[in-house]
């Protein structure tokens, strides 16, 4: 093990994304990261897409992959006395616990922290989930489309004159796992010179809430509630997605802005419309605005007849944020992405190879890398069991007979 | 926890964030701005139509101490220097040109500091093809992935209606910043710690970033509402007409899934509207696990959909959001109220927890976000004091951080 967190050890009992993304992160720098999960109840992420070549099947999924690589993985069923033992085992090893059950299902099973620190005082314990360990919220559980909801996002996307759609995906688990690992570092790092243990309770909500606190103080100072506006903003006009040229069947499209006046006037320009650009109604930003359903059209009119990577180039080479709208194809692809190495190819025992996102921060002395890809369900369970914590070969041998592992 | 930890912050709204959450777990948190204002300052929302101050800075800016200087003058620019070889930690958002001309880039200041651990929040990234693009949330958004399959049917990709691809890298950059200091105990040196935000929104897909790399032929799933019947439960591919319903005093999100993976969900639904006479027993004894095959052999029919959906709607509209929520937690239903600013600012949940900070914005006293985590023993991160005023904290800072300087060194 190599890396700036080469000396901690985490025992890894999160599933779906929210948690496992903080181990990830922690792997990627070393950490010697296990994963806990059961054959027994498969955990959400292996059943979701994308899949390798497009089949389902619970080896199959690159998000778990994504929010997995460099973990090592055990199948241990924590329905059973002998695997909870597994897990106290593992957790007396660690300098970290992560988990995201149910608020209350670790203290019924006995794994709660006031049961694991007892051996382990300076152990830290992070638990993640939609609503906190207490509260009236705590037992809520659900999709991503809960914290979402909850936490105002929901309601912050979509167009004016249609309900609201909601953010991509389970928003607020893109959230938490940030927040959380910023918590948790902070506690390794005040441990190193304490020697001391906490727990760290992370609900995604609040996390949610936390990315809109601007809009949360809005409201608390005089009364205004955010709404949802389209891709109009509240300062920049023009301000959109265009259509483009389709592209192989697909329909492409293009982000464009204009921050100031001057950059409206190259974007005029680069539309070879002159006529627009001396238009003194449409000289300052707050005129824009006012207009913005015919900028909107004149765009789109204009960028209909281009490739979205040409508009791109084309703006950006007089300095307009522009940019396609990227597809998982042109991420792939992408010159910027390439040259700091953000997709990793690993080789991989089923698939021949897979790719992973790096480390999203690159550390000029200590960088961090993606040892393996993830792991395959029960891949290190005798490694674990034999060489971190030690159990003889009989007892080993009597868990796999038992039915423990799986 | 981290009290022993100095950080000299020179961002603008770009990377305003990063600091914030290093002040909120304990760090020293010192914002530099020139002598006329960080443009963070007018970063929207601002109050009482733009008349107030900015909601971005007053929330962002807050458990800092700020530092007002001539940027432009060498005198100004050495008491940065010399505030930087005080600090742990220096994170900016600011252009590569600009700190170059300043000598405030990265390669300057840690050749004379070698012990600084220095992030720089950008775009793209501080080098490659695209480092010198023209950026804004929504072009960095487009780049970065969660943009394009983002649809509402016919109607261009969205995005979220108030600016966030920063804020996540700015996250990553406190995150970032942190293993460097933990790296530190080892090796003695700082480094620089480069975030992107394109690159950092690549988890703000849910790995469909990687459809394409892993030969998924099917990579848009989530542009187009499938034909048929959604059976995953998440409701990712329903119409979202379909998902969205009224209620007395907003919108619920309540998708009818079908199927034996999440039929169960509506099955409970349904039982809640029976025991409330809100449903017709024909509808209520269906079992949704298997409806999709009674769909498919023509036993129910469109119209008893319908008869279902109506059903719900009509009960729906008697509900407020919060019956809705107690309702959803009571009975486990996949039914959410929507809610707004007001719904959150009045949560007894979020009260009861000790989420919110109080601080002073506009003379008045105004709750914000303060509780990133809930933490045992004495580290509770939270906020200890309101954004800096313009140039408050100067003559304070320079006391406290340089007035040890010779005794350390």
């Amino acid at each position: 093990m190599t890396g700036p967190l080469a000396d901690l050890k985490v025992l890894d009992l999160s599933w779906v994304v929210a948690g496992p993304l903080i181990g990830r992160a922690l792997a990627d720098f070393g950490a010697r990261v296990v994963r806990v999960e059961s054959s027994r109840r498969i955990e959400t992420a292996r059943l979701m897409q994308p899949f390798h070549a497009g089949r389902a099947g619970p080896e199959n999924s690159a998000l778990y992959g994504n929010c997995n690589a460099g973990k090592l993985g055990m199948t241990v069923d924590l329905k059973t006395e002998e695997g909870r033992g597994v897990v106290r085992d593992l957790a007396r090893w660690a300098d970290v616990v992560v988990e995201s059950f149910s608020p209350g299902q670790m203290a019924r099973w006995g794994l709660d922290y006031a049961e694991l620190s007892r051996d382990n005082p300076s152990l830290v314990m992070l638990s993640t989930s939609i609503a906190g360990q207490s509260g009236p919220w705590s037992a809520l559980a659900g999709y991503g489309n809960v914290g979402a909801s909850l936490s105002g996002f929901q309601n912050l996307v979509g167009w004016e004159d249609r309900p609201p759609t909601g953010p991509f995906g389970p928003y607020t688990d893109y959230v938490g796992p940030r927040l959380a690992l910023v918590a948790l570092l902070a506690a390794i790092e005040n441990r190193r010179h304490t020697g001391k243990g906490r727990h760290i309770d992370v609900a995604q909500v609040e996390a949610g809430i936390f990315f809109l606190s601007p809009q949360v103080a809005h409201y608390g100072v005089d009364g205004t509630i955010a709404r949802r506006r389209g891709n109009r903003d509240e300062l920049y006009a023009p301000h959109g997605v265009y259509p483009c040229l389709p592209d192989g069947g697909a329909e492409r499209f293009v982000a464009v802005a204009a921050r100031d006046d001057a950059e409206w006037t190259r974007l005029a320009e680069a539309m070879d419309r002159t006529d627009l650009a001396e238009r003194a109604d449409l000289r300052t930003a707050d005129r824009r605005r006012a207009h913005a359903d015919f900028l909107d059209e004149q765009i789109a009119r204009w960028t209909s007849g281009l490739r979205a990577e040409d508009v791109e180039k084309r703006l950006q080479a007089v300095g307009v944020p522009a940019h396609r709208s990227a597809s998982s194809a042109d991420f792939a692809a992408d010159e910027q992405l390439a040259h700091r190495g953000h997709l990793v190819r690993l080789p991989h025992p089923l698939h021949g190879g897979t790719t992973v996102e790096g480390p999203r921060y690159l550390l000029s002395d200590t960088p961090g890398q993606v040892a393996r890809p993830a792991p395959t369900l029960g891949q290190d369970n005798e490694f674990v069991l034999r060489e971190i914590l030690g159990y003889p070969a009989e007892r080993i041998a009597r868990l796999v007979e038992d039915g423990v592992l799986v | 926890m981290l009290e022993h930890i100095r950080v000299l912050d020179l961002t603008d709204e770009r990377g305003l964030l990063c600091g914030r959450l290093l002040a909120d777990v304990g760090a020293d948190v010192v914002q530099v701005e020139p002598l006329d204002g960080s443009t963070a300052r007018s970063a929207p929302p601002t109050a009482r139509g733009g008349a107030g101050p900015s909601m971005f800075w007053e929330t962002f800016a807050a458990n800092k101490r700020g530092v007002a200087l001539d940027l432009d003058s060498e005198e100004g620019l050495a008491t940065v220097r010399e505030l930087a070889r005080r600090a742990d930690i220096v994170v900016t958002s600011l252009p590569a040109s600009w700190l170059r001309r300043r000598g405030l880039d990265p390669d300057t200041l840690r050749a004379a500091h070698p012990h600084l651990v220095y992030a720089v929040i950008s775009a793209f990234g501080w080098s490659g093809p695209k480092a010198d693009y023209a950026d804004c949330d929504l072009v960095v958004w487009a780049a970065g992935g969660p943009l394009d399959p983002h649809r509402d049917e016919e109607r261009p990709p969205l995005r979220i209606s108030v600016p966030q691809a920063f804020l996540h890298a700015s996250a990553d950059a406190a995150a970032g910043a942190l293993i460097a200091v933990l790296a530190r105990a080892t090796t003695a040196r700082g480094q620089v710690v480069d975030v992107s935000a394109q690159a950092s929104l690549g988890t703000a897909t849910l790995a469909r970033v990687l459809a394409h790399a892993v030969g998924d032929a099917r990579p848009e799933w989530h542009r187009q509402p499938a034909a048929g019947g959604d059976q995953s439960g998440s409701g990712a591919a329903t119409p979202n007409r379909l998902k969205k319903w009224r209620c007395r005093d907003g919108m619920v999100e309540l998708h009818l899934s079908m199927g034996p993976a999440s039929g169960e969900f509506t099955n409970r639904l349904f039982a809640w509207l029976r025991a409330e006479g809100a449903v017709g027993e024909r509808v209520a004894a269906w079992d949704w696990k298997t409806l999709p095959q009674r769909i498919t052999d023509g036993e129910i029919t469109d119209a008893d959909l319908d008869e279902a959906r109506a059903a719900v709607r009509a009960h729906l509209a008697t509900l407020t959001k919060s019956q809705v929520l107690e309702a959803a937690m009571k009975h486990r239903l996949l039914c959410m109220a929507i809610f707004d600013m007001g719904d959150i600012a009045d949560s007894p949940h979020l009260d009861e927890r000790g989420y919110w900070a109080r601080v002073d914005i506009d003379g008045a006293e105004v709750r914000i976000p303060g509780a990133i985590a809930r933490v045992s023993g004495d580290g509770q991160p939270g906020v200890r004091r309101r954004a800096p005023r313009l140039g408050e904290h100067t003559a304070e800072v320079l006391t406290d951080w340089l007035a040890a300087t010779e005794v350390e060194t």
